[in-house]
């Protein structure tokens, strides 16, 4: 932010009050819509007496280990891609190593970090995953059938920030500095776009999830 | 017939282009024919306002990404050669989606549709539900179709009927009182054949147990009622069946999404139960 007011350039820019913003909107509106769908769940005579702990967390767990599933059992393909994008959105932007400079130079904190190449690898598996999904929307019949141009445009808001990451790490298409500019302006978008979009499924998930485990563990179903 | 086929090949706009057979039935072929766009919209706009304070129908809407993952979990799905438009989220989609995307200005020809589809095309057995990697409950919202569907009268002839005898008797078949009581009087005669000094207690006051039977037994499979009298006889269980009404534990109301009579139904045993002072019901499945 000082950096911005003593230089007001489009890097210092990017590199201060956008990012201020994103996280502000990023972690301010996911709160506001958790906090708006918990206190809706509870106008619902029927999700928070049968909700339980023991049943959410087997839910969770059952779901967010590959392959622990039958449906995930069913499409082996599907579920390396889906876990490969996920681990890698949710890993690669707090322990990167350029990030983690980052964080040091912002707030002195320093933590783990992936090392160089195996960061440059789940970049690119999660490159390859977003063409796996975007191709799987324009051809296989069922996904097709339900698809809209907002479905197209997350992936493409999700596919932005690991491509643009990865081309100025490697510096190649553009100058670097102006490859990196765009990299945290696609980076912010995304954490804007969390709270109004679908994207919301990162935090909802654990909801839905809580629900549907626990009203099926009442009636002595385990998860599938 | 044939005037049902003519009329199946009259496409609105805004109709999805699927292959289907025609099914002719009264409840869905005159009742769209009554039907306004002014009533659709604002019938489906009051059902969509739900989303304001109904968590499990704005949670899937605002969560689900498309993945079509739940495809395969439906047997319309798998039973027609995987035609897309069978899958569940396929469903929604030629429904839900559509409506708060046009906002509920929709045709009639698109109600019928819908209908169609939520009804007869969707058993909503929650299977769906389990192959959901966010757990989403699809059959809620289809369920919500079909009270679109229920308001609007755009129900099956069958089960409309049965809906309407629940409303005015409480019981699926247009039984009434003096019939349901006879049918026991028979019936214990009949209990008495096998076991001597059988009884089906009547209204029996502080009896452990209350049965409720689906309508159909004492319309058209009255042997049951002796069947299970005899059980209860013989295991020496001290029970007991209601002379009022309320006495039916089918609920058809809940299958078109009838909230109001699903709840007198549901509100009927257990009214008969505190009346008889009873421990517990015991229902026919």
């Amino acid at each position: 932010m000082y950096d911005f007011i003593k230089d007001p350039s489009l890097y210092s820019f990017v590199r201060g009050p956008l990012v201020w913003i994103a996280f502000l909107v990023f972690i301010g509106g996911s709160i506001y819509q958790l906090r708006n769908m918990i206190l809706l769940a509870k106008k619902e005579k029927v999700v928070y007496p049968y909700m339980s702990l023991k049943l959410t967390l087997r839910s969770l767990f059952h779901w967010l280990v590959p392959f622990a599933s039958v449906n995930w059992r069913r499409h082996p393909v599907i579920t390396i891609m889906t876990f490969i994008l996920h681990i890698g959105i949710v890993l690669l932007p707090v322990f990167l190593l350029s990030h983690n400079i980052l964080w040091r130079e912002s707030w002195g904190i320093t933590w783990w970090t992936i090392p160089e190449g195996l960061g440059d690898l789940m970049t690119i598996l999660v490159i390859a995953a977003c063409i796996f999904f975007f191709l799987r929307r324009m051809f296989a019949s069922e996904v097709k059938f339900v698809t809209f141009s907002s479905d197209y445009l997350l992936l493409v808001i999700t596919f932005l920030p690991f491509i643009t990451g990865f081309l100025a790490y490697h510096q190649l298409l553009l100058p670097h500095e102006t490859m990196v500019i765009l990299h945290m302006i696609f980076g912010s978008l995304m954490l804007i776009a969390v709270p109004f979009t679908r994207i919301i499924h990162m935090f909802y998930f654990f909801l839905t999830r809580a629900y549907m485990g626990s009203d099926q563990g009442f009636r002595h179903s385990r998860d599938w | 017939m044939a005037e049902a086929i003519v009329e199946e090949k009259v496409k609105a706009t805004d109709v999805f282009d699927l292959k289907r057979k025609p099914v002719a039935d009264p409840g869905f072929d005159v009742t769209v024919k009554k039907l306004t766009p002014e009533k659709i919209e604002k019938v489906v706009n009051a059902v969509l306002n739900m989303r304001g304070t109904a968590a499990r129908f704005k949670a899937p809407l605002d969560t689900c990404i498309h993945c079509a993952l739940c495809a395969e979990a439906c047997h319309w799905y798998m039973s027609h050669g995987k035609d897309p438009s069978y899958a569940p989220v396929a469903k929604v989609r030629m429904t839900l989606w559509e409506m708060i995307k046009r906002k509920g200005k929709v045709s009639p020809e698109f109600m019928k549709q819908a209908a169609r589809i939520v009804f007869a095309e969707c058993n909503l057995c929650r299977r769906c539900s389990m192959y959901c990697p966010y757990g989403l409950d699809i059959a809620y919202q289809l369920g919500m179709v079909r009270r679109m569907c229920f308001l609007l009268g755009l129900v099956p002839q069958n089960i409309l009927d049965q809906d309407n005898s629940h409303s005015a008797t409480l019981n699926q078949l247009w039984i009434s009182q003096a019939d349901w009581i006879d049918t026991m009087q028979w019936q214990e005669e009949e209990v008495r054949a096998e076991i001597k000094n059988a009884r089906i207690p009547i209204d029996k006051e502080g009896a452990e147990v209350m049965w409720c039977p689906l309508g159909t037994e004492p319309k058209i499979a009255t042997y049951h009622i002796a069947r299970t009298a005899q059980i209860m006889n013989v295991a020496g269980i001290d029970w007991t069946v209601s002379s009022m009404d309320g006495w039916d534990c089918a609920d058809m109301a809940m299958f078109i999404r009838d909230m109001e009579t699903m709840q007198r139904i549901v509100r009927g045993i257990y009214e008969n139960a505190m009346r008889l002072k009873i421990k517990r019901i015991v229902l026919t499945e």
